[in-house]
């Protein structure tokens, strides 16, 4: 199998749009997996782990996150959201997160990969490059099914970019244990005090990442009450509440990893919990 | 001159009559302080393993070498009508095809060829492709044409206990395996103030060694050389002798590292006998190496079990268990016997009228085979689960109330134990763990929503070894010695304890001896299963290194012109006279001479049981409202004897009690119903704990040597600390919430059902 180093986005992008069996590797730990259990046999590879540009990441007003940033580079430098740091503390094992990209991770478009519910909550947006030039998806059309996508084969995701939303926000996930675990029910909470903006994204419960647009609003009419930017505690009722109506934006099924009716339930227990949490930080 | 004795040897629980040859007198036990025995030692084949020096089946190549996949059966039951490789062998690189119809006589356990007529559940090996190349050998088993005549399937326990099922044996999908019966439990259980009547269930557990299942075959026209992953050489070498009809001495069979086997790697595999056919057919060298996939298919598992137990107390805070009945069913897959989860229940405590039941299961699903403890674990989850739920009922500390209970005799034979000290380790744990700091209805957690409980569980078992096990110690003219004994060390530190024994016995350092181990061409070794394997081997070794030492010192006499009593090794010196002198320094001066001590293992003392006994205490937080399970600490505190090694011996009990957290919390084997298919055959979907889900676990001795087992006063500890985890980890959860999971693993979505039925 052929495999080409690329140097840089254009050389990149070059050569998937010249091989039609070519496939992009960043980290690899999505790749790899499909490759050992014989569910992929890519006819040659362009490796994009040592594209600079794509490593970047940049807050001059909007937040840029290049598609080949690890999670353990999420980590170290600070991207702006606390619920992207709590997502990538919760990927793998260091091995998989020195590895693993976010980039990756958007390609892949699993429901449960732990960025995604985060980028959603963010209302990001998807930046994609190939020959025949760049394309800008919003998160919400990003994603069209289980591990499906908008993405065309020659085109390399460059970014995630997003409106920085200050540091109401939180990433939750259950699993089944306490590392290298995929989620079984996750959750991101964005609370964008300056633009008045809730965001509540779920993964792992759905064909998709959902959005749990009731429960947004509700959050909106909490927050107006208490103060968008007081660090206030809302009423326990206020975060049951929330926690039903996220509950009920999720469309889960029963798995090896768990059940609906868990799922339901640990979401509105998970949902209730973030809402208290956000509220109080600043 | 040896001689022929009778005795009865005991494998997992199961017993049998058997002659055994020893030679020469046993030694006494040691008296006094040891130096190297009893210290604290790092594997002498440490820096092998962790550097990959370490060559495992594995890693076995040979010039020439061919590579064996097999074709597994994608229906839960078919007839395989007719099997087509002529596409197959059309692939360019495949060597040869074997098959039902094409494949020599090769009996296997208690068939007549690897491949059966009827393949009975999904992973079944059909047919088996040789070809020069693993990747090769893949593709060609896609083209493999086989026709099935599907047939009706049960995969499941309960489904398959039920009387719709279809039937997939003449006598009934269900049959009894065991039962043990004393007093008169219905009675007891009538007349009984309290019953706590409590139906358990545990799912099936894999096993999942780091290194799967596999053998390298080479044949010379004379002789069949055969690495294998295996516990057992010498089992390896009698099926290889069955399957193929050759005598045993032209087979070798070798084990140099193993990367775990856990009970799974008993004797010779289907891919034993596959690699060693087609390299008889072939000429040249064949390896046969099960994929991750392979061995959560096809290489055994711990059955699923249904248990019913119901228990009865009488007379208030200060009465007694009044009667137990135990029934339990297992899920054995295509496996032919049970792994009884009864027996715990039988020995464990002083209960006059009990009663209890084991029935067998079949359906299909991968065979069962020995997994750490088999049945032990399941059992102990249920019995101690149960204890516990009746401590709670009739409100009295639940280690009270195993005290109360405490045996100083086997129940089940009425024998008195060589030794047996678990109000010991109660004592001990209790310390460790804080157990007055206990309350009942667990105390408030780390966050609002945690709760915080404790809770414990005993263990039984078996583990004191016997004959027939041999050793010989060879001194080296430089004063190092060689062991060589048809053991193996599956990962247990094995080679590291003989080498202590021996430097303790010779009088020369740990790092003089060297241990050849893992072969058919040394003397008889036995399987290393059972937490036999010191208690076994180890005697044998230090008889041999005492007999070596005898024949030093006599010929050191000789040479010094002095009398042999009075001279000692110590430290590699021939002390005793005023000529100190060098071992080295007497073998110079006799050139040539080789001396080869040898050593046997002798029998058990008639009439006396023989067990190893443990408590482990768990403490831990729950979240109530998501039903996680964050486990704290954990002691460990068990009496096996004296402690020959306690890194070594630390190191079983952490990986034991690892494997159980696997068992208490996360993994489980989950099979589809409706076609059989295993939906988890991975390390993706099929949880096995990481470090992030260990918590500090704390590892005690009572360490007192057991004159009465054998002459190093020592018993067996690779099962002991995976049995009662569970248990205490489900007597901690409802200690901490009120709530009682009754099923392993206890998954959150478990826990919070538990709370449901508490509330209810
Ligand atoms: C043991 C293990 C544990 C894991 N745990 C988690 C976890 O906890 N949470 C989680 O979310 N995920 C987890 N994953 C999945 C995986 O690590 C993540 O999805 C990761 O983000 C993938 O990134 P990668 O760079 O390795 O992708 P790769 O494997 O390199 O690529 C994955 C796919 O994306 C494509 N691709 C990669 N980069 C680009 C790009 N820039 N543009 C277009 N296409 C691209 C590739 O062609 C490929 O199809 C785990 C994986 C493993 C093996």
């Amino acid at each position: 199998m052929a495999v080409h180093v690329a140097r840089d986005v254009d050389d990149a992008t070059r050569a998937v749009a010249v091989d039609e069996r070519a496939e992009l590797i960043a980290g690899g730990t999505d790749l790899m997996v499909e490759i050992n259990f014989g569910r992929r046999r890519p006819g040659a590879l362009v490796a994009i782990d040592r594209v600079q540009e794509l490593r970047g990441i940049s807050r001059s007003g909007r937040v840029r996150v290049g598609a080949g940033v690890t999670y353990t580079q999420l980590l170290a430098d600070d991207a702006g959201s606390a619920a992207l740091r709590e997502a990538s503390r919760s990927v793998g094992s260091p091995q998989i997160r020195n590895a693993g990209t976010i980039g990756g991770n958007i390609a892949t478009s699993s429901p449960a990969g732990d960025a995604l519910p985060v980028l959603a909550a963010l209302e990001a947006t998807i930046v994609v490059r190939s020959v025949r030039g760049e394309r800008r998806v919003p998160f919400a059309e990003w994603m069209t099914g289980p591990k499906r996508n908008g993405r065309a084969r020659d085109e390399i995701i460059v970014a995630a970019e997003w409106e920085s939303a200050g540091p109401k926000q939180t990433f939750m996930k259950v699993g089944t244990r306490n590392a290298m675990v995929i989620a079984v029910a996750s959750l991101a909470l964005v609370v964008d005090a300056s633009r008045r903006r809730v965001g509540v994204a779920l993964g792992s419960c759905g064909p998709t990442i959902l959005r749990a647009d009731r429960a947004q609003s509700f959050a909106a009419g909490v927050l107006d009450e208490l103060g968008w930017e007081r660090q206030a505690a809302p009423t326990e009722t206020a975060c049951a509440e929330f926690g039903a109506l996220v509950a009920s934006a999720a469309r889960p099924i029963d798995d090896v990893r768990g059940t609906a009716a868990y799922r339901s339930h640990v979401l509105s227990v998970m949902a209730a919990r973030a809402l208290a949490r956000v509220a109080v930080l600043g | 001159m040896p001689r022929v004795v009778r005795t009865r040897v005991e494998l997992e629980g199961r017993m049998t009559d058997e002659l055994a040859l020893v030679e020469g007198k046993d030694l006494p036990g040691w008296t006094g302080e040891r130096t190297i025995v009893g210290t604290p030692t790092t594997r002498i084949d440490g820096a092998q393993r962790v550097t990959g020096r370490a060559r495992y089946t594995q890693d076995i190549t040979l010039p020439g070498m061919l590579h064996v996949r097999f074709v597994r059966s994608q229906h839960a039951r078919a007839r395989v009508v007719r099997v087509d490789d002529t596409r197959a062998r059309e692939l360019r690189g495949v060597r040869a095809v074997l098959h039902r119809s094409n494949l020599p006589k090769a009996p296997f356990r208690g068939e007549e060829t690897i491949f059966r007529e009827e393949a009975r559940f999904v992973g079944e090996e059909v047919a088996a492709v040789c070809a020069e190349s693993e990747e090769t050998a893949a593709a060609a088993i896609r083209l493999v044409d086989v026709e099935y005549e599907v047939l009706p399937h049960v995969v499941d326990l309960e489904d398959a206990i039920s009387e719709q099922a279809p039937r997939l044996d003449e006598k009934g999908n269900v049959s009894e395996s065991g039962s043990h019966s004393r007093g008169d439990t219905e009675r007891a259980l009538r007349d009984a103030d309290v019953v706590v009547d409590a139906t358990y269930r545990t799912s099936t557990q894999l096993h999942n060694s780091l290194e799967t299942h596999g053998a390298v075959a080479h044949w010379d026209g004379e002789r069949l050389t055969v690495w294998e992953s295996t516990q057992h050489v010498f089992g390896v070498r009698e099926g290889l002798h069955l399957a193929l009809g050759l005598p045993y001495s032209r087979i070798r069979v070798i084990c140099e590292f193993m990367g775990g086997g856990f009970g799974s790697k008993g004797g010779a595999g289907k891919y034993t006998i596959a690699a060693a056919l087609f390299a008889r057919q072939l000429g040249a060298p064949v390896r046969c190496v099960y994929t991750r996939e392979e061995e959560n298919l096809a290489a055994g598992n711990r059955s699923a079990t249904l248990q019913h137990i119901r228990v009865g107390w009488t007379g208030g805070r200060t009465g007694r268990i009044s009667g137990l009945e135990h029934i339990s069913y297992s899920n054995s897959g295509q496996g032919r016997w049970v792994a009884d989860p009864t027996g715990p229940t039988n020995t464990l405590y002083k209960i006059a009228d009990l009663s209890t039941k084991s029935y067998r299961v079949v359906t299909n699903a991968g065979s069962l085979s020995a997994f750490r403890a088999p049945g032990y674990v399941e059992g102990t989850f249920a019995l101690e689960s149960a204890l516990d739920e009746l401590a709670e009922q009739v409100r009295v500390d639940p280690l009270e109330l195993r005290r109360r209970h405490a045996t100083s005799i086997d129940p089940l034979m009425a024998l008195r134990y060589t030794q047996k000290r678990l109000l010991d380790c109660y004592r001990i744990g209790a310390k460790e763990i804080g157990w007055s700091r206990r309350k009942r209805g667990g105390t408030p957690g780390s966050a609002e929503h945690r709760r915080r409980g404790m809770g414990m569980a005993s263990q039984i078992w078996f583990g004191g070894g016997g004959p027939p096990a041999f050793a010989t110690v060879h001194l080296n003219p430089d004063g190092t010695a060689v062991i060589r004994s048809g053991t193996q060390d599956i990962g247990t530190g094995t080679r590291t304890i003989l080498a202590q024994i021996c430097a303790e016995e010779l009088g020369i350092g740990v790092t003089d001896v060297r241990v050849d181990i893992g072969d058919t061409d040394a003397p008889y070794g036995p399987i290393s299963a059972g937490s036999l394997t010191l208690a076994s081997v180890g005697p044998a070794v230090r008889q041999a290194a005492a007999d070596a030492r005898e024949q030093l010192l006599g010929a050191a006499a000789g040479v010094l012109e002095v009398g042999k009593r009075e001279l000692r090794v110590e430290g590699g010196r021939i002390v005793g006279t005023s000529r100190q002198t060098t071992i080295e320094e007497i073998f110079d001066q006799l050139k040539n001479y080789t001396v080869i001590g040898r050593g046997s293992r002798f029998p058990n003392p008639s009439e006396t049981a023989l067990n190893t006994f443990g408590s482990h205490f768990v403490q831990l937080e729950v979240d109530v409202r998501t039903g996680e399970v964050f486990l704290e600490k954990i002691v460990a505190v068990h009496d096996i004897g004296r402690v020959v090694n306690p890194l070594t011996a630390a190191s079983q009990v952490e990986g034991g009690i690892i494997q159980a957290i696997g068992f208490a919390l996360t993994e489980q084997r989950v099979l589809d119903r409706a076609t059989g298919r295993v939906l988890n055959a991975d390390l993706e979907e099929y949880k096995v704990p990481t470090v992030r889900d260990v918590p500090p676990i704390v590892v005690r001795f009572v360490d007192v040597p057991d004159r009465r087992a054998n002459n190093l006063g020592a018993r067996g500890l690779g099962e002991p600390p995976i049995i009662p985890t569970a248990a205490a980890v489900a007597n901690a959860i409802a200690n901490a919430t009120g709530a009682r999971v009754r099923t392993t693993p206890m998954t959150p979505d478990r826990v919070m059902a538990a709370f449901a039925a508490s509330r209810a």
